[in-house]
């Protein structure tokens, strides 16, 4: 469907009327902050939102989700939990880290649970108005996207740009009153906040171009910024609970008050802390702080392109904010790692 | 299936941890369903000789308590430390000063002789006995007892974070303390409470105890990147890492 213009007050009455039809999540205010949470009223949507604490991966990948049920005595059930939902404003970054997540989980062996949940998901992606102090996606090529999602929206002055990539996407838009063709000046805008992206996404500079860095990182296992940077670590694993190109979980069973029937649950996991690489025996083959610390970079900037062809990191910058410690910055990391290379 | 023979005792403390137990409510009935209180002074009045599952309550504070833990150890197949002051002394090692008469004196004024008043540095149940697990938090979390419970009757092994509270405050989106400008110490405790402190606008007070290898060092050197001092950090572990604390060293 070729793209349409909405008035802000359109926009508004259209997401009012999602909202009656169907569970609406999109970022809102959260003390200084902005989280995703299901939205209630139009007027809580907050479209001009820099970052969101946790990116939108809560809802494709609950960090508790049941499996499966079972008793001793009649084996188990599985148990899909999914329910259909619109993911409203997702920023471009986000949305290419739902790409990755669906190349792990619907490839080869799809992922029963992150396939019907993510078949329920319809993404509304939103352009980026605010950028975040951290972010670096326009380094990594993820400031805009052009696939990955439903429907996209760009704000351009008072009214937005509006389009439609797929039939979930046209039947979220026929739900619109007041829909305009997009005219010539409103799609030239458009393409100006996409070059604009560029530079405001920018926030840090990585002095390197991504795909240098899997054999940068080669060269550097033994290299002091591990050992220097890890010192103040503590094993918190915020830098990956707030990713969203991480993935890990951990399964885990409880049994039921009567111990006759009980649950399994795949929970998040997050490979910064200490008990992550434990193995039956209790041998612990991460074991210093150093290596946990090392290994999310080797995993984001070696492992994953290496096997995938892309970064297992999208440049949200939500790592930077989330570190107590102040030592997650990815870009800090590998443009240390670039001064010594050349 | 046969019910556990389960007996809970109390050393000093508030007994604030039994009370979550009496008011599990319908969870008592579930609980009673697998286990089988045989002593237990807050609710019957029976006692035993030997028990499957022996909860202890509150610290070792008197000579004669080591003894009567000594005794509980021996009779009991599963020793359970239930709650801060059981698992590491939680706040009454507060009093843990190098000159135990003068905390006599301030507690207990003219009758600080007295025999029955001698008190002793206060030690957590694993330093009197072998504990085979812990219910940590003050007080403990109902949630992780009744699920230790339930792992113990069906043989198998309890998992208990290992983990910094933080995790549970980024999972719950709350916005950390250290960007009101307070020094938190989640980053060193113990997860598996949920993170209600900071959710509620309250820095972590470290109830649960420390993570295992909890990086004390990093604590000290980020008190600089949010303009705190190590007295800050200090001052905080005092309440229930107070042994931690005093190993803590400079300004
Ligand atoms: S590593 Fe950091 S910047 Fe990269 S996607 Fe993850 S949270 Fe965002
Ligand atoms: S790098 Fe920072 S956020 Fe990550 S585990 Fe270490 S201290 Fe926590
Ligand atoms: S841990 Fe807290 S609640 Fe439990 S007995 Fe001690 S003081 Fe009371
Ligand atoms: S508020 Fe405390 S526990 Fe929560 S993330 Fe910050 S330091 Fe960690
Ligand atoms: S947040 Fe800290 S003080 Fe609060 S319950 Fe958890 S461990 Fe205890």
């Amino acid at each position: 469907m070729p793209a349409k213009k909405l008035s802000q007050s359109a926009l508004a009455l259209w997401v009012r009327k999602l909202i009656e039809t169907r569970r609406v999540v999109a970022p809102q205010a959260k003390a200084e902050h902005f989280a995703y949470a299901p939205l209630s009223q139009a007027e809580d949507l907050r479209l001009d939102h820099d970052v969101t604490i946790l990116p939108p991966r809560k809802y494709l990948m609950p960090p508790s989700e049941v499996l499966l049920r079972f008793t001793r005595k009649d084996g188990y059930t599985s148990v899909i939990e999914h329910e259909p939902m619109i993911l409203f404003g997702v920023h471009p970054y986000d949305v290419a880290a739902i790409a990755q997540a669906d190349r792990y989980f619907l490839h080869d062996r799809p992922d029963i649970h992150y396939q019907t949940r993510r078949r329920s998901i319809t993404i509304v992606a939103s352009d980026v108005q605010n950028a975040s102090e951290d972010v670096f996606a326009a380094c990594l090529g993820t400031a805009t996207v052009h696939d990955g999602f439903d429907v996209l929206l760009t704000r351009v002055g008072d009214a937005y740009v509006i389009e439609s990539r797929t039939p979930a996407g046209d039947a979220l838009l026929a739900l619109a009153q007041d829909l305009q063709e997009a005219d010539p000046v409103s799609l030239g805008r458009r393409e100006q906040v996409w070059e604009d992206a560029q530079k405001l996404l920018r926030r840090q500079v990585l002095k390197c171009n991504p795909q240098e860095l899997p054999a940068l990182l080669d060269a550097a296992r033994e290299h002091p910024v591990w050992e220097k940077r890890s010192q103040t670590c503590f094993s918190c694993g915020s830098c990956v609970t707030v990713c969203p190109s991480c993935f890990c979980f951990d399964v885990e069973d409880e049994l039921d008050p009567d111990l006759q029937s009980g649950t399994r649950r795949r929970q998040w996991d997050a490979c910064l802390l200490s008990g992550f690489a434990v193995v039956a025996g209790g041998h612990n083959f991460r074991k210093r702080r150093e290596e946990r610390y090392r290994h999310r970079f080797y995993r984001k900037a070696k492992y994953l392109p290496e096997r995938f062809g892309f970064m297992g990191c999208v440049g949200c910058g939500r790592c930077v904010k989330a570190c107590t410690a102040g030592i997650a910055n990815p870009v800090e990391v590998y443009n240390t790692l670039l001064e010594g290379a050349s | 299936m046969k019910k556990l023979r389960m007996a809970i005792f109390d050393f000093a403390c508030c007994e604030g941890c039994q009370l979550q137990i009496v008011n599990m409510e319908e969870g008592l009935l579930d609980l009673l369903d697998i286990v089988e209180p045989v002593e237990w002074r807050e609710a019957i009045s029976d006692q035993s000789e030997e028990y499957d599952l022996a909860f202890v309550e509150g610290s070792i504070t008197r000579e004669e308590d080591e003894q009567r833990l000594k005794d509980i150890r021996q009779r009991a197949r599963i020793l359970v430390a239930l709650g801060a002051c059981a698992v590491n002394g939680g706040v009454n090692r507060l009093k843990n000063a190098p000159d135990m008469d003068e905390v006599r004196r301030c507690v207990y004024g003219n009758s600080a002789t007295m025999p029955h008043l001698a008190t002793a540095p206060t030690k957590a149940v694993g330093e009197v006995v072998k504990v085979d697990f812990e219910v940590r938090g003050c007080p403990m979390s109902r949630r992780e007892f009744t699920y230790i419970v339930r792992c113990l009757a069906a043989a198998t092994t309890p998992v208990v974070p290992t983990y910094p509270v933080c995790v549970e405050c980024k999972l719950r989106e709350t916005v950390c303390r250290y960007e009101f400008n307070e020094v938190c110490l989640g980053v060193v405790t113990r997860a598996g409470c949920n993170a209600p402190c900071p959710a509620g606008g309250q820095w972590c007070y470290g109830c649960r105890g420390l993570v295992d290898d909890p990086n004390v060092n990093g604590a000290k050197d980020i008190m600089d990147k949010y303009g705190k001092t190590v007295a800050d950090l200090r001052s905080r572990m005092e309440l229930f890492n107070s042994v931690e604390a005093r190993q803590c060293q400079g300004q």
